[in-house]
């Protein structure tokens, strides 16, 4: 046991830094301008991905890599003496790839279940990306007047698909991957 | 040695719990380096959103095996290390060795490692780089460009009709709804005359107002673009294109404004000419794009590639390092090992521990060199346990030597003849203590002198010729009476010598046993005259009585009858003379019978007193000293007879002073001897030292008259009472007689 534990401040660090060395490849992504409101009859969520268009994000767009992200929306009923009870959970993917023939981006949003949008433009297409505009988290007779609630969101990147199996051999490609913090607002209905 | 089996069971259980203990100490360690492994991983890794679960769990095995096992490696490794730098601070035997092989064998692997490591690196990046070469992204772009052409030359076509086509829509307003028919006809002719595949028209409110297709086409259904394209930006060249998979290959959707190139709001219609790419045109064509999509995603993946390689070159590179030095460790060990045994085997034996002994190693040089060590530790064990018994032996033997020497020691010291041993060339080697009291010397006066030196005069001459006499080998023992006067009193010797004779007939010493033979002389001598004495008396007493008794008888018969003087003085004088001879005859019975004394305490100053009483009136010339201490303790002594020794004694004194003189009498008490010395000194004449040596002897007499039985008497008397009398020379001159009596 001994020359274990003689070992244990040389083992240790070691561990540590390969257990953090997955924080240090996450970027400063945010989410920016949460807005909780309602319309008549439902509640309504906005919010915006900051930071996850890097250069390198875009130059594995560009390469064709499809990549989606997701956004996690939850809605919970605050209670004091017990957990929260999730009243919705959420997951909204935005895909995109491009088509580099033809030049242009196709962006699928899946809250939108129209058909896959075509845009021409990077801008336009991180736009499209990284925007939630008026999406219906629940409608309003669902909640109780006076009653405290809360919305948890966060952003993540999906696991990137690589091609030829490569994600096989390379463990290590997580540099464009992203995970926002859960952020949370709470209000009162 | 050997343990009792007991005590062999209860070592190895406690060793089992030991190593027990030990193995689910080791695993329960693993085990939380595998959670944590993986926990480590998770959190760098991540798989594909598809990578199926078995592939992924086996991906994490492999991994953490890998990493447990190089962990595994460096704990190995470090914990030797440390173990041998530790080791090399203290000085341990065979540290510098073990640090040699080490070094030599990380060197050994390091070198090669490195430059594989380094070639192997450069040869991957080469090659990466080689396929990811210019020409061959030049040709995909290439084809991509082809690709895009396509499209873009589809484009351009249809823009080139669109604007025909709006600008005779335009002119003709065949916009408006009442032309409906006619621009019904003219997008068909418009059709037919440039082989369009369709085309379209849509109105301002985005719904289609007419279309044409080529006859394949027809009675089938043809998608509507939704008003969101339509209203969309027109790009550059003021269309806008938008394409459609069918099941006949692509449809590219070319839009326009009528007019053409106005902006939305100003737009009366919208006209839109349709191509079909043919399918396997267009699958061509995805397979292009395709495979630049892929071609890029791995240009991107290149470095991460590359990097991927290095960490496993490095990884594969570090367990071969690692590998390499743990045996290093091993094979020095299993060097070092047996030469600390045999460093610590020597020092052993060279403090005396023989019973060192190095276990069997490996049969090479290093196992014979050590079965060298136990033999020659058993050989040296052997030849001092040899040593040690012949050590012992030896000593027994001088034991017994030093008894026999000191008992002959003994003997020598107890004998009663004097032993004087001398050496070849005359020294004294050895004397006795018989011969030491007998000649009156000490052995340190004489020892390791030489005889030349210590005698004189005819003595030397003679001790000369008895000396040349051995020493030639003439004769080997010689046997010599001699008369000595040792200390002024006549002592006769009995001497033996014997020459001392070595192996080879070299002469070695002479060796001198001589007894004293004087008491001896005096006591055959005295036995001697007393037989005589008991005969003459005996023979002459026998014949005296008749004749006594015959004048007697005659006497007594013719006395009164013959009346004649003369007769009566014949017979007296008959008488009396027998009486003397009868006297004469009885002093000599007496003295071959005198009567034993009969000692009693008494003291002895009075009997001298009354001795000297005697003399003193007659003899006015001489004068009578009497000193006595004024202590004399009482002795046993017969009065009687030592009066007469007295007597005897003062007599010879006064005979001996011829007018006047001085006769002494001293008492001397001898404490240190416990005897009593009586001396008496006269001034006479003196005594030779012949005379002394027979004086005692009975019929010895310098005087004219007398028997010579005087100091004969005085000389029994004096030892029936077991003390001695003896004479020396008075100074200046005379004689001293001295008795010395036992307290």
């Amino acid at each position: 046991m001994t020359p274990f534990l003689k070992r244990a401040p040389v083992l240790i660090p070691l561990v540590l830094l390969v257990l953090f060395a997955g924080q240090v490849y996450a970027q400063d992504v945010r989410l920016k301008n949460i807005i909780v409101t309602n319309t008549r009859d439902d509640l309504l969520i906005y919010l915006t991905v900051e930071g996850a268009f890097t250069e390198d994000m875009q130059t594995a767009i560009l390469s064709g890599v499809a990549t989606t992200f997701s956004f996690y929306v939850n809605l919970h009923r605050t209670r004091s003496l017990w957990l929260d009870k999730k009243m919705v959970s959420l997951k909204i993917t935005h895909t995109i790839k491009y088509d580099n023939l033809k030049n242009e981006f196709i962006i699928q949003r899946s809250w939108e279940d129209s058909k896959p949008i075509t845009v021409q433009s990077i801008e336009e297409a991180e736009k499209m990306m990284t925007e939630i505009d008026s999406l219906k988290v629940i409608p309003l007779d669902h909640l109780e007047k006076g009653n405290r609630y809360q919305i948890r969101t966060k952003a993540q990147l999906s696991k990137v698909r690589l091609p030829l199996y490569l994600h096989y051999i390379l463990f290590f490609v997580s540099m464009w991957d992203f995970e926002t913090d859960w952020y949370t607002i709470d209000f009162i209905y | 040695m050997g343990k009792t089996p007991a005590i062999n069971r209860t070592v190895q259980s406690i060793d089992d719990q030991k190593r027990r203990k030990r193995e689910i100490i080791i695993i329960a360690v693993i085990v939380a380096l595998v959670a944590l492994l993986t926990f480590a991983e998770n959190r760098v890794i991540h798989f594909g959103a598809d990578f199926p679960i078995s592939n992924t769990i086996l991906m994490f095995i492999l991994i953490n095996i890998n990493m447990l096992l190089l962990l595994l490696l460096i704990f190995l490794v470090l914990r030797n290390l440390v173990k041998l730098l530790y080791d090399r601070k203290r000085k341990v035997m065979g540290a510098k060795l073990r640090t040699k092989l080490v070094v030599a064998f990380i060197a050994l692997t390091l070198l090669p490692t490195i430059v594989l490591f380094f070639f192997s690196i450069n040869f991957i990046t080469a090659s990466i780089e080689f396929w990811f070469n210019v020409p061959v992204e030049q040709a995909l772009e290439n084809s991509l460009k082809v690709g895009r052409n396509i499209y873009a030359i589809t484009e351009d076509n249809n823009r080139f009709y669109l604007d025909r086509v709006a600008y005779q829509i335009k002119t003709k307003k065949l916009y408006e709804p009442a032309k409906h028919k006619a621009l019904s006809h003219y997008v068909q002719v418009v059709q037919n005359a440039f082989n369009i595949h369709g085309v379209e028209v849509y109105g301002t409110n985005s719904k289609r107002i007419t279309y044409a297709l080529i006859p394949e086409l027809e009675n089938k259904p043809f998608s509507v673009i939704s008003a969101n394209d339509l209203q969309q930006e027109m790009n550059a060249n003021n269309v806008r294109t938008i394409s459609e998979n069918i099941n006949r290959g692509q449809l590219i959707r070319t839009i326009g404004t009528v007019p053409f190139g106005v902006k939305h709001t100003e737009a009366k219609a919208y006209v839109v000419l349709n191509v079909i790419i043919p399918q396997d045109l267009s699958e061509r064509m995805s397979s292009i794009s395709r495979g630049f999509e892929e071609y890029q995603q791995i240009k991107l993946l290149k470095k991460p590639i590359q990097i991927t390689y290095y960490i496993t070159l490095s990884i594969v590179g570090l367990l071969v390092v690692f590998c390499a030095v743990w045996f290093g460790f091993y094979l020095a060990k299993s060097i070092t090992i047996p030469i600390m045994a045999l460093a610590e085997g020597t020092k052993k034996v060279a403090e005396g521990d023989l019973s060192f002994t190095i276990g069997a190693v490996a049969d090479d040089e290093i196992g014979s060199l050590v079965n060298s060590f136990n033999k020659m530790t058993k050989d040296l064990r052997g030849s001092r346990e040899q040593l040690e018994l012949s050590a012992r032996m030896l000593r027994e033997r001088n034991i017994e030597i030093e008894a026999r020497r000191q008992y002959m020691e003994i003997v020598l010291k107890n004998v009663s003849a004097g032993v004087i041993t001398l050496d070849a060339d005359g020294y004294i080697t050895t004397i006795n203590t018989s011969a030491e009291k007998m000649l009156r010397l000490k052995s340190r006066d004489v020892l390791h002198e030489s005889y030349r030196s210590l005698l004189w005069g005819q003595h030397l001459n003679m001790a000369r010729e008895v000396m040349d006499s051995l020493m030639n080998a003439e004769e080997n023992a010689v046997e010599l009476p001699l008369k000595l006067s040792i200390n002024g009193r006549p002592r006769s010797f009995l001497i033996n010598l014997n020459s001392l004779k070595g192996n080879a007939g070299e002469h070695m010493g002479i060796v001198m046993v001589f007894d004293d033979l004087t008491e001896l002389e005096k006591a055959q001598r005295m036995a001697a005259w007393r037989e005589v004495a008991r005969r003459i008396a005996h023979e002459v007493k026998n014949p005296l009585t008749p004749i006594t008794l015959s004048a007697q008888r005659l006497s007594r018969k013719y006395s009164q009858e013959l009346n004649e003087p003369v007769f009566d003085e014949c017979t007296r004088t008959i008488i009396d003379h027998v009486d003397l001879i009868q006297n004469i005859v009885n002093e000599f019975s007496s003295f071959a019978r005198f009567p034993t004394a009969d000692p009693k305490p008494g003291e002895l100053l009075p009997i001298i007193e009354e001795t000297v009483a005697l003399y003193r009136e007659g003899h006015p010339n001489i004068n009578f000293n009497i000193q006595a201490p004024p202590s004399i303790p009482i002795l046993n002594l017969d009065r009687q007879q030592l009066k007469q020794a007295m007597i005897n004694l003062v007599d010879n004194a006064i005979a001996a002073i011829k007018m006047d003189g001085d006769i002494a009498i001293s008492l001397v008490l001898d404490n240190a001897a416990d005897k009593v010395r009586i001396e008496v000194a006269d001034s006479g004449h003196g005594i030779s030292d012949e005379v002394k040596t027979r004086l005692f002897e009975p019929n010895f007499s310098t005087k004219k008259t007398g028997m010579g039985l005087g100091l004969t008497i005085v000389s029994t008397i004096v030892n029936d009472h077991n003390g001695s009398v003896r004479v020396r020379d008075n100074d200046p001159r005379g004689a001293i007689f001295i008795i010395e009596l036992p307290i």
